[in-house]
């Protein structure tokens, strides 16, 4: 409690400091503080973006009271409208894209949840998670060097010391010992469409592919990005490559049955929810740093 | 006079010190999710047979957990002033049911799994979100939950399950749907929906 006050009144006060500085003294000292400025105003950013809520305008107040008296009266404030236009996006193919989500839904439920249950019942479950570590593990190339790219070094090096303790003493990368307690490495969830959103290229428009499912433009470039650092990508022959991605992706569903059922089953128009838990999924690993949600969903800094 | 205000003081701080309700926000998720879990652990209530009764309780902690009125009226956001109070009224109760119908197996097959809370952060003096994980054998769930302070008690108001909010998945949907539909064809969607399955 006394770390986040103190995280959150730092960069508060900072800013009032400068707000107040910028106002009122236009002595020598006030041009100094500009080049200093910019750190600090990005933390004010950090702290206040990732929880999404949009600040509560002093009118919302006002009108919670006068809610009371009546529960189902108008909302007079259109206070989420900002959050609304960062969570949407463009579909203009989407007679293309709800086709292939018919497709993708079937290729589920026919083919990837069959095979991903009957792998399920011969191999036991911690075998199957050190498969899926283990996969992790040689993907490091890809998470590496997006931190790079991202000017992310904690994060190059968290990594580096993650891929090299698993691979030596996790035997090979099977086991995930720089994720317990002592050691606490935390796995930098970056791909190529993240550094690309981080360098300002917005999503696009939504293209559901058939296979690899919901994507944009953007991620698109991205997941070719990635699947260029992916070392079995160079395997040989070529169906080597392609077989290996089909049993991760077997192997990751017999992990997760049930995920998609649930999610389908809550929705209205599972295409639309589908598209929209994408997007904001995306949205939120974009904007954070590391790509890691349950450490930094807070804003605040990690340590 | 003096002794008036002393009564006064005496009563003020025997209000705010109250912890169940007006604790923060943290401790008012914990409290209800613990009592979740305390039925849900509860061996009198694992028989199929004891399954309704079951559902009952766990409703109970629902209306004492969540605001189900702002959580309505925030999916909605600029459509709910397009429905007529009735109409409004209905799609409450309506989409209630739809979450009940779409999250009670998923609550209902509770095992054993941790449940972590991580931190609170305070948007405004009425505003929080709560942080938690859910721990399984393969696995990390981070589930975050929005509350508003309303009547002395943080109220659940969305919930945020792999980043994805809850909130705004309906909304994105509920906005297509109103794009090209009438209110009570969303209604009549959302019946059948209840119905259905």
């Amino acid at each position: 409690m006394v770390r986040v006050m103190k995280a959150f009144s730092f960069p508060v006060l900072l800013f009032v400091f400068f707000a107040v500085g910028c106002a009122h003294s236009p002595d020598p000292a006030a041009s100094l503080a500009p080049p200093a400025a910019p750190p600090h105003a990005e933390q004010v950013l950090v702290v206040s973006d990732p929880v999404q809520i949009p600040p509560t305008p002093p009118e919302m107040q006002v009108k919670s009271e006068t809610k009371n008296v009546d529960d189902y009266g108008d909302i007079e404030v259109p206070e989420k409208v900002s959050e609304e236009a960062k969570g949407e996006i463009a579909d203009p193919l989407e007679p293309f894209n709800r086709a292939m989500y018919h497709f993708n839904d079937k290729l589920y439920f026919w083919v990837l949840k069959p095979v991903a249950q009957g792998y399920g019942k011969v191999v036991p479950e911690a075998a199957r998670v050190g498969v899926s570590n283990f996969f992790a593990n040689l993907a490091f190339p890809i998470r590496f060097v997006n931190c790079l790219l991202q000017a992310n070094f904690g994060g190059a090096a968290e990594e580096l010391g993650r891929f090299t303790i698993n691979t030596i003493w996790g035997i090979g990368g099977v086991l995930d010992p720089a994720s317990s307690k002592d050691i606490d490495l935390s796995k930098q969830d970056e791909d190529f469409g993240q550094t690309l959103g981080a360098y300002g290229i917005g999503q696009g428009f939504y293209i559901n592919w058939p296979i690899f499912g919901p994507s944009s433009p953007r991620d698109t470039v991205g997941l070719v990005g990635d699947t260029l650092l992916r070392p079995f990508t160079y395997l040989s022959p070529w169906y080597a490559g392609t077989g290996t991605w089909t049993y991760e992706r077997v192997n990751d569903t017999s992990l997760n049955i049930g995920d998609y059922e649930s999610l389908k089953g809550a929705a209205i128009d599972p295409y639309v929810a589908i598209r929209d838990a994408y997007v904001q999924y995306r949205l939120k690993k974009v904007n954070r740093k590391g790509g890691n949600i349950p450490a930094e969903d807070s804003g605040l800094p990690k340590k | 006079m003096k002794r008036r205000i002393v009564v006064l003081n005496i009563i003020i701080l025997l209000l705010f010190s109250l912890p169940v309700y007006a604790g923060p926000p943290l401790d008012a998720v914990q409290s209800n999710v613990n009592k979740v879990l305390e039925v849900l652990r509860d061996p009198k209530l694992k028989a199929a047979s004891a399954k309704e009764i079951e559902k009952e309780k766990l409703r109970l902690i629902y209306d004492r957990m969540f605001d189900d009125v702002e959580l309505s009226k925030r999916t909605l956001a600029k459509n709910w002033n397009s429905l007529n109070v009735a109409q409004r009224q209905e799609f409450v109760l309506l989409f209630r049911q739809v979450l009940e119908k779409a999250y009670i197996d998923k609550i209902l097959a509770y095992t054993d799994e941790k449940i972590v809370f991580d931190r609170e952060t305070m948007v405004s003096g009425t505003q929080a979100e709560v942080q938690t994980r859910i721990v399984t054998s393969s696995k990390e769930i981070p589930i975050s939950y929005r509350v508003l302070l309303k009547d002395g008690a943080w109220k659940v108001y969305d919930v945020v399950i792999e980043n994805v909010s809850l909130v705004l998945n309906y909304r994105t949907q509920f906005n297509d749907i109103l794009a090209k539909n009438k209110p009570e064809q969303l209604l009549e969607i959302l019946r059948k929906k209840v119905k259905g399955q």
